[in-house]
């Protein structure tokens, strides 16, 4: 009985050893986590990972050598009876020839880190000057990527992104769309509190200070993005909703992480308030054309110019073109989008008949458009060019967005739903449940119990393509 | 010098009518009212110690805590305020109620033995430096139950977060009980460093050099030179914070013009040379036991010394590296990148000279040996972390990070926590008079060991992956979950190894079962050990006149002429000065006052601002009377006559 159980015992701990020991070797032998520091995937993450290796060498070789010397003193010269513990070993008190030479070889170690962390800084900090041409061969660099590097403006809100795009004149928020290919300089800024923007794989971090500007830039290394895979794969299109469906396929926000390429993971990095571990965000690159094509359709939607104006029966119309028109059916003073189904004519009396006229959108999009403006939405949030408000994330193009909350969930209807009922249970002290003039009567706080209301504002922010 | 002092005669007429007005409880007082008014260095350094561990056990709590809210993704063991109350509290608690309390218990206790002086300096003013630590430890535990609770800013309390405009609890009284906690925190320190410099200067033994003090006493006097000239900085902007907060002003409200990044400077000029108050008397620990269970004398006696000094100062010169991040410029970052490399320099010294006392040594393996060498390895492990962090480009990756939260708990835990108890298991039976179980202290070790290990460990790989501090959750698919499930279970066995180390400490106090130590029983080498365990109250009945720098050692095995001597002893006895009930008074009228200006702010029926200074006003007039009387009451004392061998 009781040899039986000692086997069995034996046997249990055998086999929880090798779990472990295969589980812990499983998870280490991934280094490319969402966020890993370990898969460097730009010029710059991959220079401070370089700098890291390096230093892991020699502080490994280091402990080898310390380490070792202090085994073998240990082994060496314990005392291995009661009777030599009581002996009085020779009473010596230090030898300078050798303390010196220890001094010297530790100096020059440290030289050995000291020379590329110095180039380090000066890359972290300086965009190479494109008319250096000798540095950027060094870097394997062409000038026309620091020509034509872009410019984003970020600033830090507790707690989430603002990402302004001062060369396009466009703002979004939380994903940070940039072209693969180019550098890209980052001017952080913050309104309240310090943040601080660490985008693991293509760029290390730096603090958000109030009343500073830092700054900090990168550059994806496209071949690694790409991994040899077409780019249509590997780095799917934002601007028509691509990303997103991929993102959607391959991401099931479990325990496994399956990476898509051109999707980058980022993460406040500095302790900002109760909801820090909610401030993420995610930055996305794209082909040079993609990249193009998604300004174009930002700025299309944030110009006024194109905003759907009146039926103007001077006007000629293409099969297509969107105008708008008094509904009633939706409201008093309701206005409605329709868009043409044939080349209307000059002259020509309104005629909202479906053959010449159909709805541009459903009844919820509408009617969820509607609420946005009544619930006060608008005060904070900008959506192409309806809404005054700064305070919250723009959400202009919202339904091409992969996440919700500042990264922290996958933006589809459930999530969405979730959050517009009870944001404080999702992240708590968030500005849309806590800011300034949003107390118990304000009507975001009446949809935890409607949910036709919350169904309407779906489909009107996830319509935003 | 003392050859003179024994000469003094105590001004017994005069003590006699002073005492009148103020009576000093007498040499026969007992109970709590010796402990109340005590200002024997022993028993400080005795209830700083208790104090310390209880706080230990409390700041242990709020580490556990905090790791099973980690235990997997999305959990809800804390809230997220509690959980950033819970990482606030516990480095608040670690740093300032544990760590520098456990070594002021240690330079209290060890200091005066080690240089053969009867107490320090200044012994009332030790005392009020014990009830200022207590005051401190019980006004930020008071936080949690106030409006707000706990504060929530980090134990670092950056700026603008700590500001009113950006409260996340109306009326968030928490930091203003974590300034004014830390205020008092450095009043107890400064009053204790101030008196172990004039101590060490003034009080050594005839014929005890500087160069043959023990490397502990060196050390305390370098933590003492450092506490003084790190703590005005902090309290300069805990002040400034203070007077934002209450009174409007705008140091750090950049709104208002005020700078963030100046409390950044403030702090880490007070928060890096407080890195090396932490370990610096850890390694003055090590530097004592290391030798004695190799039976050789320290390798390297000056260069330790030299090397402790310069890693202290050279302290003052690095703290921006703690702010790679924040924006400094190319010239700044390069530099404090240089400087925090070339303090890995004497750094390296001290482990070389470690391995070089044990070199050709009888090395014993007893627990005391074991923690020491778990140091050595330990902070070995946490300073080529730190290493790689002087780097600013990869402090670019790992600032903020889980691999900042292993690189320091390897030097705090691995280093400051582990030296400590290697004290505590190497003077304690001094201290007691009684020697612990080594298996229960091996035991203990070993736990504390593999905990710390299977803790710590893992979190430098989370923060390679990814996983930023201070964070009270991480989401699905970070791939995070194993590793924190590691550290959880490391971090409950550290906790219970901890836990059992205290209850054998404690139980060592007590128990009449365990083997009565002897003055010497580890073969030590310093002065302390020529004493009685415990010391007597007198500590030394003759003055001991010193001629070597391992004088226990020498004494035993050196030559007739290293030997030490005593004075002869004297008619009068040895003077003993009487118990006093000042040092408690002063530190309860500043308990007092904190409470009152904590408490001063009240909106009235009208929603007016009302202040009220009644009870700060209170406390400060017992503040003051308290020095009055302090000032006022005689000398006292009583003279004992200790035969020769008393001691």
């Amino acid at each position: 009985m009781t040899h039986l159980s000692i086997n069995s015992i034996r046997l249990l701990t055998t086999r929880l050893c090798v779990l472990l020991l295969f589980g812990l070797f499983n998870s280490c032998s991934r280094i490319d986590h969402k966020q890993s520091a370990l898969d460097p995937k730009g010029l710059v993450a991959q220079n401070q990972f370089d700098i890291f290796m390096l230093s892991v060498w020699i502080t490994i070789f280091l402990f080898c050598v310390v380490g070792g010397c202090l085994l073998y003193v240990i082994w060496t010269f314990r005392a291995k009876s009661k009777k030599e513990a009581n002996e009085i070993p020779p009473q010596t008190h230090g030898n300078s020839k050798i303390e010196a030479t220890l001094i010297i070889a530790s100096s020059v170690i440290l030289v050995i880190l000291a020379i590329p962390t110095l180039q380090g800084v000066v890359l972290m900090n300086r965009v190479p000057d494109p008319n250096d041409s000798a540095t950027l061969e060094k870097l394997k660099l062409d000038r026309s990527q620091i020509d034509d590097a872009i410019t984003v403006n970020v600033t830090g809100k507790r707690f989430f992104w603002v990402f302004e795009y001062p060369q396009y004149g466009i703002v979004t928020a939380n994903e940070l769309v940039f072209p693969a290919s180019k550098a890209v300089r980052i001017n952080l800024r913050t309104e309240d509190v310090i943040h601080s923007f660490w985008l693991p794989k293509l760029a290390g971090k730096m603090d958000l200070m109030p009343g500073q500007e830092n700054f900090l830039w990168f550059i994806a290394d496209k071949d690694k993005i790409l991994d040899g895979e077409d780019a249509s794969v590997a780095m799917p299109s934002v601007f028509n909703g691509k990303m997103r469906q991929v993102v959607f396929a391959k991401q099931k926000f479990t325990d496994e992480f399956e990476p898509v390429g051109g999707l980058f993971y980022g993460q406040c990095a500095e302790y900002c308030g109760n909801s820090h571990a909610y401030m993420s965000f995610r930055a996305l690159a794209q082909t040079d054309e993609d990249f193009s094509s998604w300004v174009k359709k930002f700025q299309d939607h944030q110009n006024p110019n194109l905003q759907p104006s009146p039926y103007n029966p001077e006007q000629e119309y293409e099969e297509g073109a969107i105008i708008t028109f008094a509904d009633n059916n939706l409201g008093e003073n309701a206005v409605r989008e329709f868009r043409a189904t044939n080349k209307i004519q000059k002259g020509q009396a309104p005629n909202l008949s479906k053959n010449v006229w159909e709805h541009a959108n459903s009844d919820d999009y509408e009617i969820g458009k509607q609420l946005f403006s009544s619930l006060q939405c608008v005060q904070c949030h900008a959506v192409n060019r309806t809404g005054i408000g700064a305070k919250g994330p723009n959400l202009t193009l919202y339904g091409l967005r992969t996440s919700l909350a500042a990264g922290w969930m996958r933006n589809d209807k459930e999530s969405l739903a979730k959050w517009l009922k009870n944001s404080q249970d999702i992240k708590f002290g968030n500005l849309m449940w806590n800011g300034e003039g949003v107390g118990d009567n304000h009507p975001l706080r009446q949809l935890e119990n409607d949910d036709q209301k919350v169904n309407q504002l779906i489909e009107y922010l996830l319509g935003q393509i | 010098m003392a050859t003179e002092s024994i000469k003094y005669v105590a001004p017994e007429v005069d003590t006699k009518t002073k005492s009148k007005t103020f009576p000093r409880p007498s040499q026969h007082t007992s109970g709590v009212v010796n402990w109340l008014t005590t200002i024997d260095h022993k028993k400080i350094g005795i209830m700083y110690g208790l104090s310390a561990l209880f706080f230990l056990i409390v700041g242990g709590i709020e580490a556990l805590l905090i790791r099973s809210q980690l235990w997997s993704h999305n959990m809800e063991v804390l809230t997220n305020r509690e959980y950033n109350q819970m990482f606030t509290m516990h480095g608040t608690t670690m740093v300032f109620l544990v760590i520098m309390p456990l070594s002021a218990a240690f330079f209290n206790y060890l200091m005066p033995l080690q240089i053969g002086a009867r107490d320090v300096a200044f012994p009332r003013m030790n005392t009020l430096s014990l009830w200022c630590f207590i005051a401190g430890g019980i006004i930020l535990n008071l936080s949690w139950f106030f409006t707000g609770g706990a504060p929530a800013i980090g134990w670092f309390g950056y700026a603008p977060l700590t500001d009113n405009r950006f409260a996340e609890v109306m009326a968030d009284m928490g930091p203003d009980f974590w300034i004014f906690s830390l205020q008092i925190l450095g009043v107890a320190s400064l009053l204790a460093s101030f008196n172990f410099i004039t101590t060490i200067i003034n009080m050594r033994a005839p014929g005890m050099t500087m160069m043959r003090l023990p490397v502990f006493t060196w050390m305390t006097l370098v933590v003492s030179f450092l506490l003084i000239l790190a703590l005005p900085a902090i309290a300069i902007a805990l002040a400034e914070l203070m007077f934002d907060r209450s009174y409007g002003t705008n140091f750090f409200d950049f709104l208002e013009g005020g700078k963030p990044h100046l409390w950044q400077h403030l702090f880490w000029i007070f928060g890096h040379p407080e890195v090396y108050i932490l370990i610096l008397p850890a390694m003055g620990i090590v530097s004592e036991v290391i030798p004695t269970f190799s039976r050789k004398p320290l390798f390297g006696y000056g260069l330790i010394v030299f090397s402790g000094a310069l890693i202290g100062f050279m302290g003052f010169a690095v703290w921006s590296h703690h702010m790679f991040t924040t924006g400094m410029g190319v010239v700044a970052t390069s530099a404090f990148s240089i400087l925090t490399m070339l303090i890995a320099i004497p750094t390296g010294v001290k482990i070389f000279n470690w391995i070089g006392t044990m070199w050709g040594g009888k090395i014993r393996f007893e627990t005391p040996m074991l923690f020491a060498l778990g140091f050595i390895t330990m902070f070995m492990i946490g300073g080529f972390t730190g290493i790689m962090h002087s780097s600013v480009p990869i402090d670019a990756q790992h600032q903020d990070t889980y691999f900042v939260v292993a690189h320091f708990h390897y030097v705090l835990i691995g280093g400051a926590l582990f030296g400590l108890f290697s004290g505590f298991y190497f003077w304690l039976p001094k201290i007691t008079g009684r020697m612990m179980s080594e298996t229960l202290g091996k035991f203990v070790f070993s736990l504390m060991f593999i905990g710390f290990n299977l803790t710590f460990f893992p979190m430098h790989y989370l923060g390679m992956i990814g996983q930023p501090r201070r964070t009270h959750s991480y989401n699905e698919g970070h791939g995070f979950e194993t590793f924190n499930q590691l550290a959880t279970i490391g971090s409950f066995i550290l906790g219970v190894g901890i836990f059992i180390g205290v209850l054998q400490f404690i139980h060592s106090a007590f128990s009449k079962k365990l083997k009565p130590a002897g003055k010497n029983p580890w073969d030590a080498r310093t002065l302390e050990w020529t004493l009685s365990s415990p010391p007597k109250e007198h500590n030394f009945a003759r003055t001991p006149i010193i001629n070597s720098r391992d004088q226990a050692w020498e004494n035993n095995y050196g030559p007739r002429e290293n030997h030490s001597e005593k004075e002869p002893l004297d008619d009068h006895g040895v003077h003993m000065p009487d118990r006093s009930w000042c040092p408690l008074i002063t530190g309860f009228g500043l308990f007092v006052m904190v409470l009152g200006f904590l408490f001063h702010q009240s909106i009235d029926a009208s929603g007016e601002l009302v202040r009220n200074y009644t009870l700060a006003l209170i406390g400060g007039v017992v503040f003051v009377l308290g020095v009055i009387m302090w000032a006022m009451e005689g000398p006292g004392g009583y003279h004992l006559f200790p035969k020769e061998k008393d001691e």
